[in-house]
């Protein structure tokens, strides 16, 4: 939807006319590119998903796409919540102490002024253990991430690196949710 | 001269460019949660310590040549922090590994909550491994499960977890009642109750009786394999096969039996099950 949005906009794009016209236009596309930026830096990332390791219970098909699926939006989750202080978005796709801790850490960046960006270049994801009564899947993840720290408008550091994460999935009413997201050194 | 003078300059800043931004940190590669950290410093001046952690972010001015001092506070939550230092116009930066602590507590999950009993592999136990902090211990801990019916001994068995994970799966006992399912590890102890129930009903016996109305038939006492009570509700059916056909009856037990009055004149031949347990059958005579 988002991207039939700004193609949309794009064949609006036909200067001509009065200067008037031609500010109205222009004031449209600014407006519309600005809704466009976030919904394209908010894309879920590629989430490449391994189950050949998984015991010891057995993945259901639907279960093996509804994992990645929800390991992507809760990715794309935390990047928004973080770069936009906004703690209100993490209940849908995090809970328990993965909730908890991203709350503290969007409460201390609005403590000091700090804010983080994650640019998200992708997962290779892969379950580690499922328990025999389904009700909590362990993953380990893989990413290429782009971290990016500001204070205020300042870019503090920035570094694309590779990082391992332990997360714990656990079920919801129509999805899965992360209740730990640690990183580590190694698996 | 003049020529050369830009480009022996820019030399200098290409040569002296890759040093400064390249200037790492001192850190160790991992500490535990909860430990102070001191990190050496060199030359002089103000500079800006940035600690970017996944549950904390400071900001706070330090002095170039004097060591900075991590707060135990300040590194609580397990995982990568990156550690900044800006000042005298350069940057040096550097990330550390914050692991899990000691153990502290113990996520159990117990499944089910209602069992048959003597169901093999029935009882499903998975205890997650936490410090205090809530960071998960990944290194191996022993992990020891319990599971303690009333009146019988108690089933136990140690389980390695690994990467934070312990699991096990145990038989239901043989008698009904509440049992205590446990998993303890190093002092730390989270219980969880699981009700065990009567199973099928075992050797349905029916006995029947005929009576003004019609007959009366009526279980024996019904009871599981393991001789438990099957559970008030289960549902018993009572069928007669006899020359006015076929007719059924679902009555449930109560008070360890079920009982029903079949309408029936003639002379039929009665039987008995309870989901797929088939009992015997008993054949009653006309109406005289």
């Amino acid at each position: 939807m988002k991207q039939i949005t700004c193609v949309g906009t794009a064949a609006l794009g036909c200067p001509g006319g009065s200067q008037t016209r031609l500010k109205v236009v222009l004031a449209f596309l600014a407006l519309v590119l600005l809704l466009c930026l976030p919904s394209f830096a908010a894309d879920a990332p590629q989430v490449h998903f391994d189950t050949s390791h998984i015991g010891p219970r057995q993945m259901e098909d639907v279960t093996g796409r509804n994992i990645p699926r929800d390991w992507g939006r809760a990715w794309q989750t935390l990047a928004i919540a973080l770069e936009q202080n906004r703690p209100d978005l993490l209940g849908r796709y995090f809970s328990g102490f993965a909730q908890q801790k991203l709350a503290a850490t969007i409460a201390t960046q609005l403590k000091t002024g700090l804010r983080t960006r994650y640019i998200d270049h992708g997962h290779k994801l892969a379950a580690y253990f499922y328990s025999p009564d389904g009700g909590a899947l362990e993953l380990h993840d893989t990413a290429d991430l782009e971290i990016q720290v500001f204070d205020g408008n300042d870019l503090v550091h920035s570094d694309r690196v590779t990082l391992h994460y332990i997360g714990l999935m656990t079920p919801a009413a129509d999805h899965w949710e992360v209740r730990l997201l640690e990183s580590v050194p190694s698996f | 001269m003049r020529g050369i003078l830009p480009a022996v300059c820019l030399a200098v800043c290409l040569m002296t460019a890759p040093s400064l931004a390249a200037q790492d940190l001192q850190l160790p590669a991992t500490i535990a949660a909860g430990s102070e950290l001191t990190i050496p410093t060199s030359g002089s001046g103000a500079a800006t310590f940035y600690l970017i952690g996944p549950s904390y972010l400071a900001k706070r001015q330090v002095q170039l040549g004097q060591e900075i001092h991590i707060q135990p506070r300040e590194v609580r939550s397990a995982g990568r922090y990156t550690a900044v230092l800006r000042g005298g116009g350069s940057s040096q930066s550097g990330s550390f590994y914050v692991v899990a602590a000691k153990p502290a507590s113990l996520s159990f999950l117990a499944h089910p909550s209602r069992i048959p009993v003597a169901q093999r592999d029935g009882v499903i136990g998975v205890a997650f491994v936490f410090d205090k902090w809530h960071n998960l211990v990944r290194r191996p801990e022993t992990v020891d499960f319990r599971l303690a019916a009333k009146d019988a001994p108690p089933v136990a068995q140690s389980v390695r977890s690994r990467d934070g994970v312990a699991w096990i799966l145990m038989n239901s006992a043989h008698k009904a009642g509440n049992a205590k399912f446990v998993a303890a590890l190093d002092g730390i102890e989270e219980t969880r109750v699981i009700q065990q129930v009567a199973a099928d009903p075992c050797h349905l016996q029916i006995r029947a009786e005929r009576n003004a109305k019609g007959v009366l038939v009526q279980t024996a006492p019904v009871r599981d394999c393991s001789g438990n009570p099957v559970s008030d509700g289960t549902i018993v059916t009572f069928t007669a096969n006899g020359p006015q056909g076929l007719s059924t009856v679902d009555v449930p037990i109560k008070k360890d039996i079920a009982q029903a009055e079949l309408r029936i004149l003639g002379p039929a031949t009665i039987s008995v099950a309870s989901g797929v347990v088939m009992g015997n059958e008993v054949k009653v005579g006309g109406q005289q």
